[in-house]
């Protein structure tokens, strides 16, 4: 046994002095581990080069970039606050399902697809910002479009769709053609008709008008 | 004398086998069996660890979207910290003493706080 007592001072570790006013003020992003999971994705579309720039800044100042890269950092922030305040302005009620449906699975993406497939759609159609995961393998579906995953809770009724993106749906098609031709030629054909009914409709309205 | 001789025909034979009914699937057919459990839940495994090196792909980019702010935001505490510090001890010691034979910023080990909470 210790002969000393522990003694809790913790509280005077405080320290408000703020930043001397020679530093820029920024405000801080103030949103919490969920939220910042559930938004990461469209925070690394649009702030991609600004984070890079401080991550470069950083790894080139070793031991100083603590000082050095105070400008890239606000600007960092600055650009993840953006990203935040457009979500909740447009899309705040597909983003608060998600958010809290991760808080409520331990963070795990896996479980909360549909609620994903949701926020991604309003995301892109408001601020055209699209979940993009790099260096997917090309002959599987990718795991943040499966209807059935072995570790979610429960899979995904085959009435539900996941949401792509032009340029996914396209991606993934073209993906489609290596490992399965004829669906892929089969959504080919689907696209073909869609197209000329689109174009027929067109025409019918321009006779009429 | 004559001697005891086998009888006429030969022994009968020994029943040594047991006499029961052989129940259930020949082995052939258990160990096909235990093969296709097995095969089943081998594909299941690859399957999950295939999905999950997917998952945690997807996880660590949101990580590395996340880890700019989150490092700017820390580093820029540590900065107002640094400097209040700094100026705390000027204010107590009339001048700032080099600690570290080194420029690189040093993360405090210790902590030394104002006298009264500042909160």
């Amino acid at each position: 046994m210790a002969a000393r007592k522990p003694i809790f001072n913790q509280h005077v570790l405080y320290d408000t002095t703020p930043l001397p006013e020679s530093i820029p003020k920024v405000k801080e992003l103030g949103t919490t581990s969920a939220p910042l999971m559930s938004a990461a994705f469209f925070i690394g579309a649009r702030c991609k080069d600004y984070n890079d720039d401080f991550m470069q800044c950083k790894t080139e100042n070793p031991g100083k970039g603590e000082f050095e890269c105070l400008k890239e950092g606000r600007r960092v922030t600055r650009c993840a606050r953006s990203v935040i305040k457009d979500i909740n302005a447009n899309c705040l009620d597909q983003f608060k399902a998600h958010w809290e449906c991760l808080e409520n699975n331990n963070q795990q993406m896996w479980q909360c697809r549909q609620k994903e497939w949701s926020l991604n759609k309003c995301v892109f159609d408001k601020l055209g910002l699209e979940k993009r995961i790099p260096d997917q393998p090309k002959d599987e579906v990718p795991v943040q479009f499966r209807r059935n995953q072995i570790y979610a809770h429960a899979s995904i009724p085959i009435t539900q769709f996941p949401y792509l993106t032009p340029s996914q749906r396209a991606e993934q098609v073209e993906n489609l053609r290596l490992r399965d031709p004829k669906k892929a030629a089969r959504i080919d054909l689907w696209d073909e008709q869609q197209r000329q009914k689109e174009a027929a409709e067109a025409a019918a309205a321009q006779t009429k008008a | 004398m004559p001697q005891d001789m086998p009888p006429a025909g030969g022994y009968e034979a020994v029943q040594y086998k047991r006499n029961l009914p052989t129940k259930g699937f020949r082995p052939a057919t258990l160990l096909g069996i235990a093969g296709v459990i097995m095969g089943y839940g081998w594909y299941r495994v690859i399957k999950g660890i295939r999905e999950r090196n997917e998952l945690a792909r997807e996880k660590m980019w949101g990580r590395i979207h996340l880890i700019p702010l989150l490092q700017a935001e820390e580093d820029r505490d540590l900065v107002r910290r640094h400097l209040a510090d700094q100026a705390r001890e000027k204010a107590l010691l009339g001048e700032n003493f080099k600690v570290y034979n080194s420029d690189r910023y040093v993360r405090p080990t210790f902590a030394a706080v104002p006298e009264n909470v500042t909160e």
